[in-house]
């Protein structure tokens, strides 16, 4: 039985090979994208999955409440593990990690320097290790390799990289910095690419300078503390000791803005909007679904394609039907057939949905910049994955239409006298329109961010990135001593326009903020950015002062500039006002010099914030260089050779400011070129769909376009009566989306503390290009049907 | 009204002519009631069909109201059916999803009648086809006698100076039938419209007042009726 349903199945389909193709296309490529969808989602959900122990394993983290806005860091003080171990009783573990980057230098066997490359490397105590105990050991123990000063543990890779082999890595020296020498004591397993915790090259702890560190008012977010809790406790089971804990070690007198220590369990880390974590990655939920959803909404569109032509063709088999029935075929009977006919069509679906999946592969890695496993065979679930949308699909779009065709009266059937009943046609309607609702929720969704991106990209950040190079510079005592003669020796070049030192760019994510005391009166309301760079930066940077003026040049502080928002929220109208009042932040008490114009110090999801610039040569970490256009890539190359000579022990590295801003957009980017795709595969089922639709509604009307024609009607008419109900469900589609794309769109946009006013013209350009795009695809089809010629329709009856 | 002029018309076919109609000369003139007989097969509807302008004949000529047709474009086409043709089918060819009502609307609505004449005129054809009552039921819900009462009353609703029926009794009961013939006699006489109809029934014929005989695509007979 099941064989010959298949072998009908197939006559069927072979016989509406047009209809086929639509619906297997369709299928197909909203198949592909919900696989690609789904491997994305699932390599995201698996982060730091598979520890044993892993609802025992947290990070403590750190909150702040001011009185105007909330903080929060992925770290802890310093001193925090040596006093919860002894005073947080339901910890059973607890575990310090500090990320750092450090400059190494491998030596060959004769002593001569063999490489030397910037890392990332982590300082971690052996505990940090009995908390994460599912990483394993290649060699050695933690105990045994990250007790005492002055030992390294490498991961297979870098043991590799290093000294060609695992083996040969043992026991051999490395050094970190100008002085300090590491001995390999271990080596551990390479971690996989979904861990928060990318350990390649780990330090013992008690190699870490900052250890001594006892202020309980600093914390870095670099600086982590993870913990083991004593088996069967819960979070909540600790939560009046850690309670008791905050309340002795930050008192609110003491330390500003309710300082607490809290738990975040292992598996919440990648998800985390808040605190940062190792590996860089994170990802908010609310991405996640917002992705499950566009891979839902895909499959719902092709499945209506399938429903809406199957339920239509259906008339034409309602002779099948009658006659199968009267041979004593049960209603159940006929509806496994159908579903078998649907299975086949989402089999088939499935096999080419694969080889667009593996297709489209490498450009997606090269989207992610590799940083995401993408791969169709990478884990079981995959399969299962696919099993169940193919028995999803045929069951969603087979078994309304197979409810529809079986339930034919026969003797009708077989007459032939089936027409569409009013309510089937009006379910059609609706799905059309669910359809298009969806499209154009994507159409309108894609033009904002791409709207939005534009505007970031264009927007006036108040100062000119254009042309500017962050060059590092090391900073230790040794170099420091060599800062002039380098500048001196690139100021030479002559595309070299200025050059200025400093910490950071003007627009950074990577700058300090303290509180501060204005004028004798210690602020509890707002942070303080503190930029530290020379008096060039405002030229560099082409910075504009509103009143007053620059400090003086000085290896220490002696004045300030602050911005504008420093004096908004400081109430304080009158720039003049500021000037020569004493600030005292970061250590620093310096008066006010001159105030400069506001500019975006950070991306443009943020407010500008309030900032203080001053002088401070101990705090510089770049040099930012001013080239003429026209000549960035020879000076850049020059600059390079001067660097190796100047500071031969370091390692050369730059950025231009602009391509770091941009940076910073890099997932609304990526949005962006996921928005277009899937709108693109969503605008193509939905159109094909119509184009299947406009079809069969002009072969069914073939009839009643012939006797119209002989009553009179021109072909134009016959092409506007056909295509009428298809312009006013899309013109219907567009105004059920208007509200939900307006949701959708301005929920996204409040993330951007500068964004484009949601107008109405992406509303309107979505409809302009539905309604466009549905005249041609229903009037390629209806014009035909209208200028057929009409006799041979009602010649024969 | 209407002169035809060595009409020809064959389908070929493997290279093989196959005539259907060979030098079909004739002239109806205004106010005739024409029954065309003949065997099955003969070329009546292909006939008809060339009167109506639905197929175009192979080699000949056509002069509607005067006017060659013979190669007439579209445009003008749709005005002759707007305003001077109505058509009968056997099938009835009315339109599944609309009223009866809405049926005898369409070819008013192609003709732009204004909505007050409209209303009136079918209300008026309603009232004397007697199916008043039937006005907002569907064709599916209709006797065979009923739904070619709905497509008489559709070819008369606008106005035509000539309605062309091929065997516009073929489906329906002898009863029903005399109605039908009766109707068109009466608009014949009383209203001056022109008639063409395909018939295999002689006493239908004999409703008309010529009648073509035609066999193997050629004019047999041509027999004037005395009233
Ligand atoms: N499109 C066509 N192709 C080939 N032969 C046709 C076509 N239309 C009609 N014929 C043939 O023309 C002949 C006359 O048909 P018709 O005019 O319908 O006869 P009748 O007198 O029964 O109405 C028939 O033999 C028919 O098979
Ligand atoms: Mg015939």
């Amino acid at each position: 039985m099941f064989k010959l349903n298949l072998k009908i199945a197939w006559r069927n389909l072979w016989k509406n090979k047009g209809y086929t193709l639509i619906n297997i296309l369709g299928l197909s490529i909203g198949m592909a994208s919900c696989i690609l969808i789904f491997i994305f989602i699932r390599f995201q959900l698996s982060f730091d999955e598979g520890y044993k122990n892993e609802d025992r394993i947290y990070r403590v983290v750190t909150n702040w409440k001011y009185s105007a806005y909330e903080d929060f860091s992925s770290g802890v003080p310093v001193p925090f593990a040596a006093a919860a171990r002894n005073e947080i009783a339901g910890f059973e573990t607890v575990g310090s990690i500090v990320k750092r980057n450090a400059f190494l230098q491998i030596n060959d066997a004769n002593g001569k320097e063999k490489m030397k490359s910037q890392e990332a490397v982590y300082y971690a105590q052996p505990d940090f290790f009995n908390v994460l105990s599912d990483i394993k050991w290649i060699y050695s123990a933690p105990e045994l390799a990250l007790a005492e000063p002055n030992t390294v543990v490498l991961s297979a890779k870098y043991a590799e990289k290093f000294f060609g082999s695992v083996k040969d890595a043992i026991g051999k020296n490395m050094r970190l910095g100008e002085k300090i020498n590491l001995k390999v004591a271990g080596i551990i397993q390479d971690m996989p690419q979904n861990s928060s915790f990318p350990l390649e090259i780990v330090i013992s702890y008690e190699t870490y300078k900052g250890r001594f560190n006892n202020n309980w008012d600093s914390v870095n977010s670099a600086f982590c503390s993870y913990v083991l809790l004593k088996e069967g406790l819960r979070p909540e089971d600790l939560q009046q000791s850690i309670a008791n804990f905050n309340k002795k070690y930050y008192p609110v007198d003491k330390i500003a803005g309710n300082q607490e220590n809290k738990l975040q369990v292992l598996r919440a880390i990648h998800f985390s909007d808040k605190y940062d974590n190792f590996a860089n990655a994170s990802i908010n939920r609310s991405q996640i679904y917002g992705l499950a959803i566009i891979g839902l909404f895909l499959i719902i569109t092709a499945c209506i394609n399938f429903i809406n032509l199957s339920t239509a063709q259906s008339v034409t088999r309602s002779k099948e039907v009658g006659v199968r029935k009267v041979m004593g075929s049960k209603r159940s009977q006929l509806i496994y057939q159908f579903l078998t006919e649907t299975f086949v069509v989402s089999l088939a679906a499935l096999l080419i949905a694969c080889v667009i999946t593996e297709l489209a592969i490498p450009p997606m890695q090269h989207l992610f910049k590799g940083r995401i496993e993408f791969s169709l065979f990478g884990h079981p679930s995959i399969f299962a994955f696919m099993a169940l949308l193919v028995l999803f699909i045929a069951f969603l779009a087979g078994f309304y239409p197979a409810l529809v065709i079986s339930g034919f009266k026969p003797a009708l059937a077989i007459k032939n006298k089936i027409a569409l009943n009013k309510r089937g046609l009006s379910l059609r309607k609706i799905l059309v329109v669910a359809q298009f609702a969806i499209t154009i929720v994507l159409i309108v969704g894609t033009l904002v961010v791409i709207k939005q991106m534009q505007f970031v990209q264009q927007k006036s950040l108040g100062f000119n990135p254009d042309a500017v190079a962050m060059v590092g510079i090391p900073n230790d005592s040794l170099s420091k001593i060599k800062y002039n003669t380098f500048k001196e020796r690139i100021s030479k070049l002559p595309g070299v326009e200025d050059i200025s030192f400093c910490q950071s760019p003007p627009l950074s994510g990577n700058i300090n903020s303290s509180d501060f005391t204005y004028n004798g009166v210690k602020n509890k309301d707002f942070e303080l950015r503190n930029i530290r760079a020379d008096e060039n930066f405002f030229k560099v940077f082409d910075l504009k002062l509103i009143a007053g003026k620059l400090y003086h040049k000085s290896d220490t502080a002696n004045a300030c500039v602050v911005n504008e928002t420093f004096l908004k929220k400081m109430s304080i109208t009158n720039p003049e006002e500021a000037i020569g009042k004493v600030i005292y932040a970061s250590g620093n008490t310096v008066p006010i010099a001159g105030v400069v114009k506001d500019f975006n110090d950070q991306s443009l999801r943020e407010q500008i914030s309030a900032l203080a610039i001053f002088p401070g040569k101990n705090d510089y970490w770049n040099v930012s260089v001013k080239i003429d256009s026209k000549q960035i890539a020879a000076t850049m190359k020059e600059i390079d050779k001067i660097w190796n000579s100047t500071f031969p022990n370091g390692v050369f590295d730059s950025a231009f400011v602009n391509e770091t801003i941009n940076s910073y957009y890099e997932s609304e980017q990526i949005m962006g070129v996921l928005f277009k795709i899937f709108a693109g595969v969503i605008i193509f089922i939905s159109f094909i769909g119509l184009f299947g639709l406009i079809s069969f509604v002009a072969t069914q009307r073939t009839k009643e376009v012939a006797i119209r024609k002989v009553l009179g009607a021109s072909t134009l008419e016959l092409v506007k009566m056909l295509n009428g109900s298809f312009l006013v469900m899309v013109f219907v589609a567009n105004i059920v989306a208007w509200p939900l794309a307006y949701l959708f769109v301005s929920k996204w946009l409040a993330g951007f503390a500068y964004r484009i006013d949601v107008s109405i013209w992406p509303f309107a350009l979505a409809m302009a290009i539905s309604m466009a795009i549905t005249l041609v695809t229903v009037s390629i089809r209806s014009y035909k049907a209208a200028s057929a010629n009409t006799i041979d329709v009602l010649k024969y009856e | 009204m209407i002169q035809l002029t060595n009409i020809e018309k064959y389908y070929a076919s493997k290279g093989v002519k196959n005539y259907v109609l060979r030098l079909v000369t004739t002239t109806i003139n205004q106010g005739e009631f024409v029954s065309v007989m003949g065997p099955s097969g003969a070329g009546k509807s292909t006939l008809l069909n060339i009167i109506g302008m639905l197929e175009e004949p192979t080699y000949g000529n056509y002069h509607f109201m005067g006017e060659d047709v013979t190669s007439l474009n579209e445009r003008k086409r749709i005005e002759l059916y707007r305003n001077h043709i109505g058509f009968v089918f056997q099938a009835y060819h009315l339109i599944d999803e609309m009223t009866v009502y809405e049926n005898i609307e369409a070819p008013l609505l192609y003709k732009k009648v204004g909505s007050a004449e409209r209303a009136s005129r079918i209300a008026d054809l309603l009232d004397r086809f007697n199916i008043v009552a039937k006005k907002d039921l569907f064709p599916n819900q209709l006797s065979g006698g009923q739904q070619q009462l709905v497509g008489i009353a559709r070819a008369l609703a606008a106005q035509p100076s000539i309605i062309l029926a091929d065997e516009p009794t073929g489906n329906l009961q002898s009863a029903q039938a005399e109605e039908i013939m009766s109707l068109f006699k009466k608009l014949n006489e009383e209203e001056g419209i022109t008639i063409i109809q395909v018939t295999h029934s002689e006493k239908n014929a004999q409703y008309g007042n010529r009648i073509l005989h035609i066999a193997d695509g050629l004019i047999k007979e041509d027999i004037k009726i005395q009233a």
